[in-house]
């Protein structure tokens, strides 16, 4: 008697303490990672953002034009903020099948040496990435939706592909990465495809961030 | 059928017991020990300076409802996002920054506690934007605060003030992983505490005001003499 009381006492005891310390508490849905492998070894990945659908929001000033979001999508800065120059997006993110996949926010700001772009992308079932870029010209995409004959509040159709950013394919930098992106160095582009701006000024179309990552050094 | 019925009182007293462990557990209430004091220390306040935030489906929060807009896709059912304005000693706002979070798999109730990845992308104005990453952990307030005060109903003893940041650097600080501008190949490192001001069900009220603490941004530059 004495024995299965023991007994039990040290398998409720460990199976607790085991439970607690081996059970997978958190795992995170994964979809299998569209991936290639690219000449000179290195692998290519793309990851999709369909606007308006995956916009969160934007935040930033006036001036940084139609990505600053209008309607649901416009978040008001302090007044202390609003003349520095500064543009934060926030999105969903997709793989090429157009499965969202992770989040994502991608920071605009003017420094001494000029414009910088840094994304942060969090794919909870793999980790997350640091992109970064010399930043765009204020207004970069209004300005090139202006010469494809955008009118500003009148809607517009069309199709237009501007690289902001990391507009070539060396231009932006695999800055660090965590977990399964952790040591991956390597580049990356940004490209925006605008099809269209609605009358209330919502951006319509796709950013496709395509990454090329090694192992190493 | 005697045995059985001993059997299962002992598992019973047992698993009660490694409950009891894993309440009292010092190895899930680590705090971050930085050393020396922060190169820049930016604050902020709940809820006034969050600009956005959006939580995942799985993710429940006190006084925090789903909308329409919660990140309801599977993969990321687990993940949170928060933007804020963080203001320097004066008040002033200072900076923005965006929080990804997501619910870690390093979560461990024996020897980590309840982890969640912590992915700061924070741009100070005329300077560059840094991205650091921390362990936040959340068992301290879950098991202390929120579960007994707004769950259970007990009395709160605020303020509270937490710490919650646990790693992955040594010393259990959050690290910057890279940045731009000024903050371009800085290696620093990062703490965040904060403190509970009010957490009230009746009035389904929530606040904070929190801090963080940036080390190592100023770093040394050998010089040629």
């Amino acid at each position: 008697m004495k024995t299965a009381f023991w007994l039990g006492l040290l398998v409720g005891f460990c199976g607790v303490l085991g439970a607690a310390h081996f059970y997978p508490w958190v795992a995170p849905s994964r979809l299998p990672s569209h991936t290639s492998v690219v000449a000179n070894g290195g692998r290519a990945e793309r990851f999709l953002i369909r606007l308006p659908a995956d916009r969160i929001d934007a935040i930033g000033d006036q001036k940084s034009g139609l990505r600053a979001g209008v309607g649901a999508t416009a978040v008001a800065l302090p007044a202390e903020l609003e003349v520095r120059p500064l543009l934060v997006e926030h999105f969903k993110v997709r793989d090429t099948a157009g499965n969202v996949i992770g989040l994502a926010a991608r920071h605009w700001s003017n420094t001494s040496a000029g414009p910088t772009t840094a994304w942060s992308l969090l794919i909870p079932s793999r980790g997350a990435l640091l992109l970064t870029a010399p930043g765009e010209a204020r207004g970069a995409l209004d300005t090139a939706l202006r010469g494809a004959g955008f009118v500003p509040g009148k809607a517009w159709i069309g199709e237009l592909r501007v690289g902001l950013g990391a507009a070539d394919k060396d231009a932006g930098l695999i800055a660090a990465g965590t977990d399964e992106f952790s040591g991956l160095h390597g580049h990356y582009s940004e490209t925006w495809t605008v099809t269209g701006v609605s009358d209330s000024s919502e951006l319509r179309g796709t950013i496709e961030l395509d990454t090329v990552t090694f192992q190493g050094s | 059928m005697k045995y059985l019925v001993v059997a299962l009182f002992g598992i019973l007293l047992g698993a009660a017991g490694a409950g009891a462990v894993l309440y009292y557990n010092p190895l899930t209430a680590r705090e971050a020990t930085p050393s020396g004091s922060p190169d820049k220390t930016l604050h902020y306040g709940l809820p006034e300076d969050a600009l956005q935030f959006l939580a995942g489906a799985r993710v429940t929060l006190p006084s925090w409802p789903h909308g329409e807009d919660a990140l309801w896709e599977e993969t990321i059912a687990s993940s949170a996002l928060l933007a804020i304005v963080l203001r320097d000693e004066q008040g002033a706002p200072a900076a923005v920054a965006t929080r990804l979070m997501a619910a870690s798999r390093d979560t461990d109730f024996l020897l980590k506690g309840a982890l969640v990845s912590d992915y700061w992308l924070l741009t100070v104005p005329d300077e560059g934007t840094m991205f650091l990453r921390a362990d936040t952990n959340l068992w301290p307030f879950l098991k202390d605060t929120l579960v007994p005060v707004w769950y259970l109903g007990r009395p709160w003893h605020g303020p509270t003030d937490i710490r919650p940041t646990t790693g992955p650097g040594a010393d259990g600080v959050g690290v910057m992983l890279g940045g731009t501008g000024r903050f371009a190949g800085v290696a620093g490192t990062v703490v965040e505490n904060y403190t509970l001001t009010a957490l009230d069900r009746a009035s389904q009220q929530v606040a904070a005001t929190g801090e963080i603490d940036l080390h190592g941004l100023n770093p040394v530059v050998a010089s040629g003499d």
